[in-house]
């Protein structure tokens, strides 16, 4: 019996500790004796270990055995598996995309002096993003494995599983429902971009080492700080919008008229930036003021953030222009729709 | 090993469903695993074991069955017997049974 023994002790050492491990052990081992009886009868001698090596091997593997009493063989179930996919979609890019923000300002305004560093910051970068990307992997499967096994059913009831009224499909379907992630994202982004034009202005200069000390040369004059009062209300407008979105799950008139006029004022102040004194510092003689350009480089140099800055603000203008026009177009279409 | 067969795999689960309709109905009196999975056998049902035993675990914590340790012979045995709950159920599910096998006879008749 030494083989049924151990046989037993094998298939308990896979089975959780907590629920009747004990219990299944002893079933398992009267059950394996019962069989191993029956068959001596029926061969008409003795069991020897050829026997009861055949009646284990039809029993199956220990590990067959044990996953039959497992009752969930899975870390994150089918219940949850759509959120937790969800959830996992919103955190991985929003840690991915800050990340690559942050890295890309810091290698930029850090402006290493040789290839070397630069290579070598890029690669710090990465890899910092890399397992930072993995650990919040990790601890979004952790927190929904955990919920997976201590939160009863009934309590964390899905969306499909709550009754369902078929007369939602009586209202006019409307086709812009938001993706989740994208208000989420929004937010995030004018938040940083409130916190860094705000509070951080240094980040928007860059930083150059020359003769054994560092130079800022910022990157904005006061010419466009001027104007920051404006574009934090529309900023801050930006995140409430996006905060209803949110709430609501779609656009609606409403919100496409918020947008529409959060756009506009955009453009009003794009329209002044352009026209208006240079916004950026970066000029020929800035540049040249820093003893790293000859005069032609930074002639050249200087020129180009010049227009650069102009041509930028341009096409976000251009782009902001686009997205109005569509969205009117949208809603004229839905207006003619619901008065028909 | 994974069942290749495709037309395999729906008889198994055809036969599975109705494993706890037997199981139930043949726990009036108590049985013991082996001895259940061989009445079961003399009736005619193959029921593999890795299946029956996780089974009669399932049904006990449901509240459908109800076991109890006994020594007899050489060794401790597990005995299962129906419980009060489990008598309810059995009428209902041997009606939905029957409704089956009518629906099922109509079709392939």
């Amino acid at each position: 019996m030494k083989l049924i023994d151990r046989y037993v002790t094998e298939v308990g050492r896979r089975l959780p500790l907590l629920k009747g491990r004990r219990d299944i052990e002893n079933e398992l081992h009267s059950t394996l004796e019962d069989m191993l009886e029956d068959r001596a009868r029926k061969a008409g001698h003795p069991a020897g270990e050829d026997m009861e090596m055949a009646l284990l091997k039809e029993y199956g593997s220990p590990q067959k055995v044990a996953a039959t009493y497992n009752p969930m063989p899975y870390l994150v179930g089918p219940r949850m598996y759509p959120v937790y996919l969800m959830v996992l979609r919103i955190v991985l890019s929003v840690v991915t995309i800050v990340l690559l923000v942050v890295t890309g300002i810091q290698i930029a305004t850090q402006s290493p002096a040789t290839g070397g560093q630069l290579f070598s910051a890029i690669g710090n970068g990465l890899s910092s993003i890399i397992s930072a990307v993995i650990s919040a992997f990790g601890m979004v499967t952790l927190v929904f494995a955990i919920l997976e096994r201590y939160v009863p059913a009934e309590e964390l009831k899905m969306e499909d599983e709550k009754e369902w009224d078929p007369a939602s499909l009586m209202k006019e379907p409307e086709p812009a429902e938001v993706k989740i992630w994208e208000p989420i994202l929004a937010i995030i982004f004018t938040a940083i971009l409130l916190a860094i034009f705000n509070f951080n202005r240094e980040l928007l200069g860059f930083h150059i080492f020359t003769d054994g000390k560092w130079t800022v040369l910022p990157g904005l004059t006061d010419a466009f700080f001027r104007w920051m009062p404006l574009i934090n209300i529309t900023w801050i407008a930006e995140i409430i919008l996006n905060g209803i979105l949110l709430r609501t799950g779609r656009w609606g008139l409403a919100t496409h008229l918020f947008s529409i006029v959060i756009k506009i004022a955009g453009i009003v102040i794009g329209y002044f930036l352009i026209t208006g004194p240079s916004i950026t510092a970066l000029t020929p003689e800035t540049l040249q003021a820093t003893g790293i350009f000859d005069p032609d480089s930074a002639q050249i140099l200087g020129t180009m953030a010049q227009q650069g800055a102009r041509g930028i603000i341009a096409l976000i203008m251009f782009l902001e222009g686009i997205d109005i026009v569509k969205t009117g177009i949208r809603l004229v279409r839905q207006g003619s729709l619901q008065a028909a | 090993m994974a069942n290749t067969d495709p037309l395999e795999n729906v008889m198994l689960e055809l036969r599975r469903g109705i494993i706890v309709l037997a199981v139930l109905s043949q726990l009036g009196q108590e049985q013991y695993g082996y001895s259940l999975l061989k009445l079961l056998s003399d009736l005619g049902l193959e029921v593999d074991q890795g299946t029956l035993y996780p089974l009669l675990r399932r049904l006990e914590a449901q509240g459908l069955l109800q076991s109890v340790w006994k020594l007899e012979e050489a060794r401790p045995r597990r005995y299962y017997v129906i419980s009060a709950e489990g008598k309810k159920a059995l009428p209902r599910l041997k009606k939905e049974w029957t409704s089956i096998v009518t629906i099922m006879d109509r079709m392939l008749a």
